[in-house]
């Protein structure tokens, strides 16, 4: 930890300027603080989430970056612009690949976050902000994920895009202003793609980084929960800090993510439909498999017409989201372990069994449709 | 009360040294240990359980001195310090600092009146700079969002493509659309056609012409309940995707829309899935020679009854 030079030896370059930082900010004391914190019950593999989410953000706003380059973002160029950075460009295919599988991994991440808050009951007191900001990065990321399906402006962005606006559309009294605000107009064009390239480019980036910073501070403000079972006396004895054990495990899981990433982009490269255009001839629209359930869903007969639909599309997925937003309150009992919170284990195996269902019938109903 | 720094430190005996650092533990933010300073005689780290009595500036210890002489000296290596770790809350229940750090409050501020006044005035200011950007900056954003509706007539093809009667035939054009300062540019859009037999046309318009208003509520066009030809729009009436004409399994030859399944019959009445409303007719006329024409409208999907888009 020390950077200051044994007797008998003359400082190195790097540590008189560590030590001149150092000096002057307090270099030493705020890594002290930022890599001992105490982490209850010792380091997990399960713990690796959070720093795997950084992880992937950064490496999409690296991408992303790059892919800017050649992208441009309007209806005559945004497709032939995207064919060129695919087959064109060295390592474009790459690039935007990382960045597209990058995506999922994020989703995938995001998800197994959460479910782990959930099921290690670490929203409840004193954490409850931790989990409403997280919600929030969770919308976020969701964000940028319809959005950046739109920039390659080829069928598949045109048609997710098309059924996500109309679905906005249907909200109670705000849905026309809010989907004719997102459009740019009233059917999909050079405005949607201007506006959807700014709120993926600039306004969810920087949304992002401000949320992700205050979920990290209030985090630090409550601390780590630690495990569900074990007395003090044995927590304390695994306790031990961010810094080495944690952040090991953090690093191989971003090195597993980072493989498995770069792998599907090797193995499975994106590649584009036809341009966008309003006529589908023989594509058939659907959305990125993280939205599939919610896609499979509205076929259901209970969703049909236009109250049906409204149940379907906003008021299932509303009461969801408030439920999530209002949990921390509702459930207030400091019990943390799973298996002494039934309902709560009930809800989360019921959830996923259905969009486990959902999306898998939604992929074997596409054979139906050929 | 908590042990206090440099406060002195008694056994049953006699007095043995001061206080000199409190260990705090950091799950139950107690104070778990004293470390006395043995005068001359190095430092002990004595357990708070050994400790009777807490005074201002005395510690009054239940064991004898040579108990206390005894423990294994402190380790300093084995600790941290407050400022170096990570433990949320646990600084606000240390009480244990020597006394109060002060630093004198500037001469300027101590008769300063009408603090609130000034804090409320720097909400005002920003309403000041923030209200009037309101309105410029929603019109700005607004500019495309309400596009006037376009009622040219457009040609799409031959009804000489219409094979059968009672199929949809698919006609694809295309729309010349102008979008802010951008060139005029061609997208492609279909609509879908149906010469329709008379049973079927019943069907279709219910035995009344059907009328085409503008924004205005003019009249733009009236559908005769009897030109056999009927042109539907290509968007879904469900979430906006685009129907094909297919062969069902069960139900036969139908408009059949693949992204959420709905199904309509060659009316264009929904007989399966969650369409709200059957598909959307479009003002169509045919010449002698049977070249079609359209005005391209647009419906806003997912509502029972029509409200036009474009």
């Amino acid at each position: 930890m020390s950077h200051t030079p044994s007797a008998g030896t003359q400082p190195t370059v790097i540590e008189k300027v560590y030590d001149f930082v150092d000096e002057r900010v307090g270099l030493k004391l705020l890594t002290a603080k930022m890599l001992n914190e105490a982490v209850p019950g010792g380091s997990r593999w399960a713990y690796v989430f959070g720093s795997v989410l950084l992880f992937i953000f950064i490496m999409q706003a690296l991408t992303g970056v790059l892919l800017m380059l050649y992208y441009v973002p309007t209806a005559d160029h945004a497709y032939a612009s995207t064919q060129y950075i695919l087959h064109d460009v060295d390592y474009g295919w790459f690039l935007l690949s990382y960045h597209f599988w990058g995506s999922t991994a994020m989703v995938v991440c995001v998800f197994a976050h959460m479910s782990q808050v959930f099921l290690w009951g670490a929203y409840k007191k004193p954490r409850e902000l931790i989990w409403l900001v997280g919600l929030g990065l969770f919308a976020i990321v969701m964000g940028f994920g319809f959005t950046g399906y739109l920039l390659p402006w080829d069928q598949r962005a045109y048609w997710a895009t098309t059924v996500g606006v109309e679905i906005m559309d249907k909200t109670p009294i705000i849905g026309d202003f809010i989907s004719r605000l997102l459009k740019g107009g009233a059917t999909p064009g050079q405005m949607t793609l201007s506006r959807f390239f700014v709120i993926h480019v600039m306004v969810l980036p920087a949304s992002l980084m401000a949320l992700a910073g205050l979920h990290l501070f209030l985090f630090r403000c409550a601390g780590p929960g630690g495990p569900f079972r074990g007395t003090p006396d044995e927590l304390k004895a695994k306790t031990d800090y961010f810094f080495p054990r944690q952040i090991w495990k953090d690093i191989v899981g971003m090195a597993v993510v980072f493989a498995c990433i770069c792998a599907l982009a090797f193995w499975e490269p994106v590649v584009l439909l036809d341009e966008a255009t309003p006529d589908p001839g023989d594509y058939h629209p659907e959305p990125e498999w993280y939205f599939l359930f919610l896609f499979q869903h509205l076929r259901l007969q209970m969703f049909s017409g236009e109250f049906g639909q409204f149940l379907g599309a906003l008021f299932f997925p509303s009461v969801l989201g408030a439920l999530l937003v209002a949990l921390p309150f509702i459930d207030r009992k400091p019990e943390r372990n799973i298996f002494k919170r039934p309902i709560a284990l009930t809800l989360w195996v019921l959830f996923m069994v259905s969009l486990l269902i959902f999306t898998v019938s939604a992929i074997i109903n596409r054979d139906f449709l050929e | 009360m908590q042990p206090q720094l440099k406060s002195r430190v008694r056994c049953a005996d006699r007095e043995v040294g001061e206080v000199t650092k409190v260990i705090m533990d950091p799950l139950s933010f107690e104070v778990s240990h004293l470390v006395v300073s043995m005068d001359d005689a190095g430092e002990r780290q004595v357990p708070i359980g050994a400790v009777q009595t807490v005074t201002d500036d005395l510690v009054q210890l239940r064991s004898s001195s040579s108990e206390v002489m005894s423990l294994p000296p402190f380790k300093r290596d084995d600790y941290v310090t407050l400022h170096e770790i990570e433990v949320p809350g646990l600084e606000k229940h240390v009480h244990v600092a020597p006394g109060e750090v002060l630093v004198p409050f500037p001469e300027l501020e101590r008769n300063v009146k009408r603090r609130t006044f000034f804090a409320n005035l720097t909400y005002v200011m920003g309403l000041f700079i923030g209200l009037p950007l309101v309105f410029p900056v929603l019109k700005f954003v607004m500019k495309p969002m309400y596009a006037p509706f376009d009622n040219r007539w457009q040609k799409i093809g031959n009804v000489g493509k219409v094979k059968a009667d009672d199929t949809g035939t698919q006609f694809e054009f295309k729309h010349k659309v102008k979008e802010a300062y951008l060139p005029e540019a061609e997208i492609e859009k279909n609509v879908w056609l149906v010469k329709a037999t008379p049973a079927l046309l019943e069907k279709v318009y219910q035995g009344k012409d059907m009328e085409f208003r503008d924004a205005t509520g003019k009249t733009l066009w009236t559908n005769k309940k009897d030109v056999p030809y009927v042109a539907f729009s290509g968007k879904c009436p469900h979430l906006g995707c685009g129907f094909k004409w297919r062969k069902h399994k069960v139900l036969g030859p139908v408009f059949l829309c693949p992204c959420h399944v709905s199904i309509y019959d060659a009316s264009g009445k929904v007989i399966e899935g969650p369409a709200p409303r059957p598909l959307d007719l479009l003002p169509i006329q045919v010449s002698e020679s049977g070249e079609v024409q359209i005005i391209d409208m647009e419906f806003k999907a997912g509502t029972k009854t029509q409200s036009r888009m474009v």
